[in-house]
């Protein structure tokens, strides 16, 4: 399973707020962070980050500030603003309906 | 917080779009190179990792403009940026900008003027409160209908009726002289009951308006409109309780109604007297009591929640009573009235929009066909601007495809087409009303016959401003939203490869589709056109029976002048005389009705021959009028048997009158009529018929009666008394002569006013003044609509010859001549014309049922008028492919082929 996965629908802002959550991060480092937790099993559209950073801080979740970045150049960082709580129902919602998912997959015939 | 969050980052997106649009293009340019440094640092060439890095991230443009939709500052951004690049846009091809924005301009002012008059005669309601609950009272009579009543009806139904709030009477005392301070003028005077202002709501700006109890016979009491307060006493509050002088009375100005105050479109009133005191001003003794007898308008205001049905249903049953019992006191009723009385019912009508109105009456069809008219005009203007729109955008075509290749939507792209065209149509909305602004008082002006324009406020309001930014927005969506989807229909690769030559495109069916619709529309304007202006040309040569030229009219009342009735037939012909001696006059006369009278009408019933009295339904119903001797060689009708009056004619000797042809023929066919005597009156003369009420009419039986003689021995005063007379002089040379007759009449009485004054031929065109304004705006507008069609068919062939040259080139390389070429360009306008034509013949013939009623002397599907237009039409069409075709003559084959 090498193969890189599609994000699902609506996954790339949780993903966001997961890697903000950890520490303030330019859009760029946003994507390598994502990348490298997933151990790059995982295909962003570079192009569609930046709308769901703005939506994000449109909605309040995370606030942005320019700064320097590791190599001296002017950079725009994001953090968690309001998302922490938002991050916790999102993982949560995720999770249980992964449950679900995972459920319904293994079942057998003689449970049903 | 959130919600607070979302306004603060729309608002600073808004608010700092500039600054968001750096930062933006800094962070996704932030990103790239971080990208490519990554890269560069796995040892990829810096040269490649750039590249490589823009083609990870995709389209630059298409993130930026998904970050401002995301932000939320994207509606209101992109409308700003549409509005800048579509100006951008315009101002970079000013002749087509020119060329559409004066289009609909002409579209839309044409529409906007007609309907501000439209607006001002028919729809604006009566600036009272609640106006809807206002009701005008008429009565049906044997096949007609009449809104005139006698007074005991008044009085019965204020009495009775309990659906009403209220009922006011009144009746117009037209024309009298006012005299303030020594000096006179004329003015419009109504009399109405006391309780006219508190049942329309009324409040006085100055002083009070009439009160119960001011309606009595000594009333002496006069209310000012705002108009003349201001025009006559300069706006002068101290006006108020002072005493002016009207037609040699006192009355007492007791106050001033508001602006704009007015119950009748077009019949602005300067004052007001209480309803009794007629019998001051006009008096007769009759005139409360007589049954039978029209002469006074009724209206009155409905109680909250009952409608007119019910209200007329009770107002009918009381008027049914008492005509009952007006017949019973009638002595000897004849059979007519007995049939009136059994036929006729009382009729409310909504009067929200004031009372009957004679202009409204004549205007409001042909004013509406205009509209209709207009709203062609307007059609047509779209699609030509239409046309122009899919022209451009297949020259835009390249730039279209670049801009989706870019990463822009297709729903953007076409909103962003759209934003042009509503620049577009809200440019030409902004001219429009301009336009419609000088246009509307053009149009008042050609309504207007009187000595001073039509009082109509044809000043855009609110409803004629948004009617304009309706017709704006719909136009600009109509021509706009077609060529947006269709130009935005590319394939991006395929059109930028193309996209040299910048003539490439779709087939153009649309276009001639559009093109042929223009056709069409503009055969229905022609036509009618054509209809109006043959209307027009029938009624100017109809014969009269009368010469137009060469005779000046002047009206004088010796009322006005403070004249008692006993003493006005003696100043009449003291003027009479000293006109008829002034320098270049050849003959003069003086009259009750004037040749094509618009003031009477007067109609009267002989019932006896020769002492023989006629059954009733014998009597002959003839129009009358009263003349000096000199009447018909002044106005040019010849006397084909016996005399002229004459001065012998005197009070003393017995009555005599001159009969027409037609009056001759009805009641002594086949005999010598000289001499025999109708009603007593000797017949001494008969002249040539002439139509008593102007060119609609057709010959009637007509008796003329001797003014300074009266009839029967009667006093002449009775009749010349009542009313203006008119005095007819004929020419040689009409310079200076208005002032002469001025100071000829001075020299008898300073006092005594004139008006009316104009030449027969002046009052002939005036009574044709509806035809004329119908004939002149349909004509305008068939010419604008032609040269539209015109420009639209010339821009379609200069497209395909442009289109075509490689064909051509072609054709002419294989020996085809090059009067075959201009044929195949000329063909292709012929069959959309034709086109154009057979689904505009149709559409016209059914269209002109509405015209039919504003027609005379020519049918509403006349195949003369047809052919012209058609012809019209065609000749046009050669016209605009002509010009194409030479050019298209003028192909070098070797270039053509080269061409593409």
């Amino acid at each position: 399973m090498d193969k890189q996965l599609d994000l699902l629908q609506g996954t790339l802002d949780m993903l966001i707020l997961k890697a903000v959550s950890l520490g303030p991060l330019h859009g760029y480092g946003i994507l390598l962070r994502i990348q490298q937790i997933s151990k790059d099993r995982l295909e962003i559209q570079q192009g569609s980050l930046y709308p769901a950073l703005y939506r994000l801080e449109h909605q309040g979740w995370i606030t942005s500030e320019w700064g320097e970045s590791e190599n001296k150049r002017k950079a725009k960082y994001y953090r968690l603003a309001a998302g922490k709580r938002k991050l916790q129902t999102e993982a949560e919602k995720w999770n249980r309906m992964a449950d679900v998912i995972a459920g319904i997959l293994q079942s057998t015939p003689e449970e049903v | 917080m959130r919600i607070w969050s979302r306004i603060r980052s729309w608002m600073r997106a808004v608010a700092r779009r500039s600054r968001m649009e750096r930062e933006m293009d800094a962070e996704l340019r932030f990103h790239i190179e971080a990208f490519a440094e990554d890269l560069v640092r796995r040892g990829v060439p810096r040269g490649e990792a750039q590249r490589r890095a823009r083609i990870e991230f995709g389209s630059f443009e298409r993130a930026k403009e998904e970050c401002r939709k995301a932000h939320g500052a994207n509606f209101i951004d992109s409308l700003v940026q549409d509005l800048r690049f579509g100006l951008r846009m315009l101002r970079k091809s000013p002749g087509f900008t020119v060329v559409a924005v004066l289009t609909l301009a002409l579209g839309i002012g044409a529409n906007t003027a007609i309907f501000s008059l439209l607006n001002a005669v028919v729809l604006r309601l009566l600036p009272v409160p609640d106006p809807q609950q206002l009701v005008q009272f008429t009565y049906t009579g044997i096949g007609d209908w009449n809104s005139y009543f006698d007074y005991p009806q008044l009085e019965r139904l204020r009495m009775q009726a309990g659906m009403l709030s209220g009922i006011f009477g009144g009746v117009g005392v037209n024309q009298v002289n006012v005299v303030w301070r020594g000096s006179a003028g004329l003015a419009q005077c109504d009399a109405y009951t006391d309780n006219f202002f508190s049942v329309l709501g009324v409040a006085p700006q100055q002083g009070r308006l009439f009160a119960p109890g001011d309606d009595h016979e000594g009333a002496d009491i006069v209310v000012l409109s705002d108009r003349y307060w201001r025009s006559r006493f300069a706006a002068d509050p101290a006006i108020v309780g002072q005493t002016i002088l009207i037609d040699q009375l006192p009355f007492t100005v007791v106050g001033i109604t508001p602006p704009k105050f007015s119950i009748y479109v077009g019949g602005a009133r300067d004052l007001w007297v209480p309803l009794h005191a007629l019998d001051r001003l006009t008096p007769d003794p009759n005139r409360w009591q007589a049954p039978f007898t029209s002469w006074l308008l009724i209206a009155g205001r409905l109680r909250p929640g009952v409608s007119l049905e019910q209200a007329q249903a009770e107002l009918d049953m009381i008027h049914r009573r008492l005509l009952a019992q007006q017949l019973l006191e009638v002595e000897q009723p004849g059979q007519r009235m007995r049939q009136f009385v059994s036929a006729s019912h009382l009729v409310l009508h909504p009067a929200a929009n004031g009372m009957f109105s004679g202009l409204r009456h004549t205007y409001a069809l042909p004013l509406e066909l205009l509209m209709g008219v207009a709203s062609i005009m307007l059609l047509i203007s779209c699609v030509n601007v239409a046309n122009l729109m899919l022209a451009r955008a297949s020259y835009r075509r390249p730039e279209i495809a670049l801009r989706m290749a870019l990463g822009s939507g297709r729903t953007r792209v076409i909103r962003q087409l759209l934003t042009e065209s509503l620049l577009v149509a809200g440019a030409g909305g902004v001219l429009g009303l301009a336009i419609a602004w000088w246009g509307g008082a053009v149009l008042v002006r050609m309504i207007s016959t009187g000595d001073s324009p039509v009082p109509l406020d044809v000043r855009p309001d609110w409803p004629v401003f948004g009617f304009t930014a309706a017709v704006s927005l719909a136009g600009g969506i109509l021509f706009g939203l077609v060529p947006a989807i269709r130009g935005t229909r590319v394939d991006p690769g395929s059109a930028l490869k193309q996209g040299a030559h910048g003539i490439t495109g779709p087939s153009r069916f649309l276009d001639r589709v559009l093109v042929a619709v223009q056709v069409t529309l503009s055969l229905v304007l022609v036509t009618g056109a054509g209809m109006f202006l043959r209307t027009l040309k029938n009624l100017q040569g109809v014969d009269v029976g009368y010469e137009r030229d060469n005779i000046l009219m002047f009206s004088v009342d010796a009322k006005l002048a403070g004249y008692p009735k006993e003493r006005a037939a003696a100043l009449y012909r003291t003027i009479l005389d000293k006109a008829a001696v002034l320098p270049g006059i050849q003959s003069a006369s003086v009259s009750i009705v004037r040749p094509v009278d618009d003031q009477y009408y007067l109609v009267d019933i002989i019932g006896q021959v020769d002492g023989r009295t006629l059954p009733e339904a014998e009597r002959v119903k003839v129009a009358w009028n009263a003349m000096s001797p000199g009447y018909f060689p002044t106005v040019g009708t010849p006397i084909l048997m016996g005399r002229d009056f004459d001065l012998r004619d005197s009070r003393a000797a017995s009555g005599v009158v001159i009969v027409n042809e037609s009056l001759a023929h009805r009641v002594l066919p086949g005999q010598n009529p000289i001499g025999h005597r109708l009603d007593g009156a000797e017949i001494i003369g008969v002249v040539k018929d002439s139509l008593y009420g102007g060119a609609r009419e057709q010959p009637r039986p007509v008796l003329y009666r001797s003014l300074f003689q009266g009839q029967g021995g009667t006093d002449p005063g009775e009749w010349v008394g009542m009313g203006a007379v008119s005095f007819e002089l004929r020419y040689r040379s009409g310079a200076g002569l208005v002032d002469e007759v001025r100071e000829a009449v001075a020299s008898v009485d300073r006092n005594v006013p004139i008006f009316h004054v104009k030449t027969l031929r002046a009052q002939t065109e005036d009574s044709f003044l509806r035809e004329h304004l119908l004939a002149t705006i349909s004509g305008f507008f068939g010419g604008l609509a032609l040269l539209l069609a015109c420009l639209g068919l010339y821009g379609l062939m200069a497209y395909a010859v442009a289109r075509r040259t490689a064909e051509v080139g072609i054709r002419m390389a294989l020996g085809a001549r090059r009067r075959g070429i201009i044929w195949l360009i000329v063909r292709e306008t012929m069959w959309l014309v034709l086109a154009g034509a057979a689904a505009g013949i149709p559409l016209t013939v059914w269209l002109s049922r509405y015209a039919k009623a504003l027609l005379f002397g020519i049918g509403s599907a006349d195949p003369a008028v047809f052919a012209t237009s058609v012809a019209t039409l065609i000749g046009v069409a050669v016209l605009a492919g002509f010009l194409p075709a030479k050019r298209a003559m003028k192909v070098d084959p070797m270039v053509a082929l080269r061409y593409e």
